[in-house]
């Protein structure tokens, strides 16, 4: 089709219609809304200018989605409730098809309008509870309402593919899924519209590369020059595209950015001041990030206020991400989609397929800020937080409040915090202070003599060396009981005759036998003991070198009843380990002793060689789990320390 | 470093039971002495050695 060439109605500038089913389009002269009707054209009104918000995208780009060429034909702001807008880009597909492209805080989400059966039963706004699903919607992936509010349709530019009224007000909820899929319910009509797409990074939408301008670098962020209202000092607007709120480094006020001008909100403590100045670069995980706010916030356990301090850090191709440090503990912290984490059970979530345990959950309340923010933040806004921990990651939940006031006429005059907007979760993955300092290129951070709720244990190591050492020593011991084969040298009985005492011996030198190397030695010497004991002391003795290793053999056995229980000791057929001797011919002496004197003595001397000692065995298996049991009980008390400030500790007894 | 010294240390162990076992030694403290020959021989040589050795234990049983 052809391009439709028109006059403004209210200008009468010329205005061009280039998508046959684009239903707007913007005057560029007198910025008046145009929508074209069956017969004529309909003055919908004047929208304001666009707001500059360094979006690297613009009004006639072209890319390719999914093999599709597409361009982007129109472009509208629109106002979020907790101030701050967002861009929404209109996208003409070649097959026909109208895409919205929605870019808030860095990030894009393309989506197209959904054709659902059953519309009409989609739930009404009020009924939608964040956080929760939505389950009239027939998709295979189960998608939750991530936020919801009012928008205001502030500004346009372009072709646009529905009827848009300037400064019209209309509910919105988004919804988010898992893996990245997103929707939004417009509830701008009855039955309410869907738009059903997903999360997707600018290099998947095909533009040219050259689509980022070079002034979106983070060191060129640095942008607006201004004066603060309240003391006329200097302030620097470090991302001036999205700041809402910045504090006046000059004279501490809290003021308020509303298009470039700055208004006076309120006066804040000049003590209080972030560890690192505003303005550092930091590089993390291969981002370098501007820090540009910094903010205090605290929660109340038992009458106790503890405090933690957020560090704001921005680069305008990735976004926000956040730098918190509690009890001197540093985590890196971004957003994830509120569908990706699943609920699992009453105290734990899921994420990513690893389980997250409930830590805390409170109020937490904004003490003070200094620097800029992407929202209008105030000192005093509570949120409620609950931490959940996987160390080293902890995920964080943030479900805000509205306070609505009370119907006109009605009893309770005071306003009530009502669960509304949005439910964030963020990432957190703990980094070590001498990491923080090493991105910034600073030094003196304090160090954290707690333990942090998602510190990693730094030794846990220690137990999969513990298990293959355990494994290895067992496979080993397997294979040397396996090729050991035990191998008897010598053995004969010998008939001692009556001594005079039992400090008289009897002595005996075997006949000579045939030992080999490098094979242990193991001598047995048994007799028909009967509640008594003979003594060998023995010597091994190499022929040719006279050198001997002595041994002592007690041979005993007693048994008994006591008390009608039956016992038994000692053995009848000791034996000894030797370490190998040099290869060669050996006899062995021995000296016997033994309690019934008076009486002859048979005793059995038996030589074997390459016998397997099993005591070893038991003796390295207790050798290598000595450090790990230490390191299991020190395990413990970490963990214990872990959770020593929550509320939902395994390590506190229930008393 | 703590698990990576575990390992190693680990690691010599089963080396040195391993050399235990290639090699027949049995731990212990060895009581090695040199008996000559005319000592073994002569009657009463050996057990008059023995009594003046000092790692005979002198066992005299008895429960």
């Amino acid at each position: 089709m052809s391009p439709v060439q028109a006059s403004c109605p209210a200008c009468g500038a010329p205005i061009q219609f280039k998508i046959g089913s684009s239903i707007v389009v913007v005057c560029e002269y007198c910025n008046s809304v145009v929508a074209r009707g069956d017969r004529n054209l309909e003055d919908l009104g004047k929208v304001a200018d666009l707001v500059e918000t360094g979006s690297p995208l613009q009004v006639g780009l072209r890319g390719i989605y999914r093999g599709v060429p597409f361009e982007l034909t129109g472009r509208a702001q629109l106002g979020h409730p907790a101030g701050g807008l967002w861009d929404e880009w209109y996208a003409a597909f070649q097959d026909g098809r109208w895409g919205w492209l929605a870019e808030a805080q860095g990030r894009f989400y393309l989506t197209f309008p959904g054709s659902i059966p059953q519309q009409a039963l989609i739930e009404p706004f009020d009924s939608l509870e964040l956080g929760g699903p939505v389950r009239s919607l027939p998709l295979q992936v189960p998608l939750i309402v991530a936020e919801k509010g009012t928008a205001r349709m502030l500004g346009a530019k372009g072709e646009i593919p529905y009827k848009i009224t300037p400064g019209e007000l209309y509910d919105y909820a988004d919804l988010s899924g898992p893996h990245g899929e997103f929707a939004t319910l417009d509830y701008s009509e009855q039955p309410p519209l869907v738009f059903i797409g997903r999360e997707l990074h600018l290099s998947e939408l095909g533009f040219p590369p050259d689509v980022v301008p070079p002034e979106r670098e983070a060191h060129r962020v640095t942008a607006a020059q201004l004066n603060c209202p309240q003391c006329g000092g200097p302030l620097e607007l470090r991302a001036p595209d999205k700041s809402e709120r910045v504090t006046c480094p000059n004279c501490s006020s809290l003021l308020d950015v509303s298009q470039g001008k700055l208004a006076f909100l309120k006066a804040l403590d000049p003590r209080v001041k972030p560890f690192i100045p505003l303005g550092s670069i930091g590089e993390f995980f291969g981002t370098r990030l501007m820090l540009i706010g910094f903010m205090v916030r605290s929660v109340e356990f038992e009458g106790v206020r503890y405090y933690w301090e957020e560090y704001l850090l921005y680069e305008p191709q990735t976004g926000f991400r956040w730098l918190v440090r509690s009890d001197d503990n540093w985590n890196f912290v971004e957003t994830v989609p509120p569908a990706s984490v699943m609920v699992s059970g009453e105290r734990a979530v899921i994420y990513n397929g690893k389980r997250f345990k409930l830590y805390q959950d409170a109020a937490a309340r904004v003490e003070h800020v200094y620097g800029e923010f992407y929202w209008k933040v105030m000192t005093g806004e509570v949120v409620r937080a609950a931490d959940y921990i996987a160390p080293p990651l902890m995920l964080s939940k943030e479900e805000s409040f509205v306070l609505q006031l009370p119907q006109p006429g009605a009893k309770d005059k005071k306003p009530k915090a009502v669960r509304a907007g949005e439910i964030n979760w963020s990432l957190g993955t703990f980094v070590r202070p001498q990491e923080v300092e090493r991105a910034f290129g600073i030094s003196g951070l304090p160090r954290p003599s707690k333990v942090a709720p998602n510190q990693p244990y730094p030794y846990k190591k220690i137990y999969k060396y513990w298990g293959l050492l355990l494994l290895a020593v067992i496979a080993m011991a397997i294979v040397v009981a396996a090729t050991t084969r035990p191998q008897k040298v010598f053995e004969q009985t010998y008939t001692l005759d009556p001594i005079k005492s039992q400090d008289d011996s009897q002595v005996r030198f075997t006949e000579p036998f045939e030992l080999k190397g490098r094979r242990n030695i193991v001598v047995t010497a048994a007799a028909s003991v009967d509640n008594s004991w003979v003594e060998i002391d023995g010597d091994l003795i190499n022929q040719a070198t006279d050198e001997s290793e002595a041994f002592t053999l007690p041979i005993e056995y007693y048994y008994g009843v006591d008390d009608g229980e039956s016992w038994s000791e000692g053995s009848r057929s000791p034996d000894i380990y030797l370490s190998a001797q040099p290869a060669g011919t050996y006899i062995l002496g021995f000296e016997a002793r033994w309690e019934k004197f008076q009486q002859p003595m048979a005793v059995t001397i038996r030589v074997e060689q390459g016998v397997f000692n099993g005591g070893y065995i038991v003796l390295v298996l207790i050798l290598l789990s000595l450090f790990p049991i230490v390191m299991l009980i020190y395990h413990w008390r970490f963990e214990a320390r872990r959770w020593a400030d929550s509320d939902y500790s395994p390590y506190q007894s229930s008393s | 470093m703590l698990s990576r010294a575990y390992l190693i240390i680990g690691l010599l162990i089963i080396g040195g039971y391993g050399l235990l076992a290639l090699t027949g030694t049995e731990l212990g403290r060895a009581h090695r002495e040199k008996i000559p020959a005319d000592v073994r021989q002569s009657p009463g040589g050996y057990r008059s050695f023995h009594s003046t050795s000092i790692w005979h234990s002198g066992f005299r049983g008895g429960k």
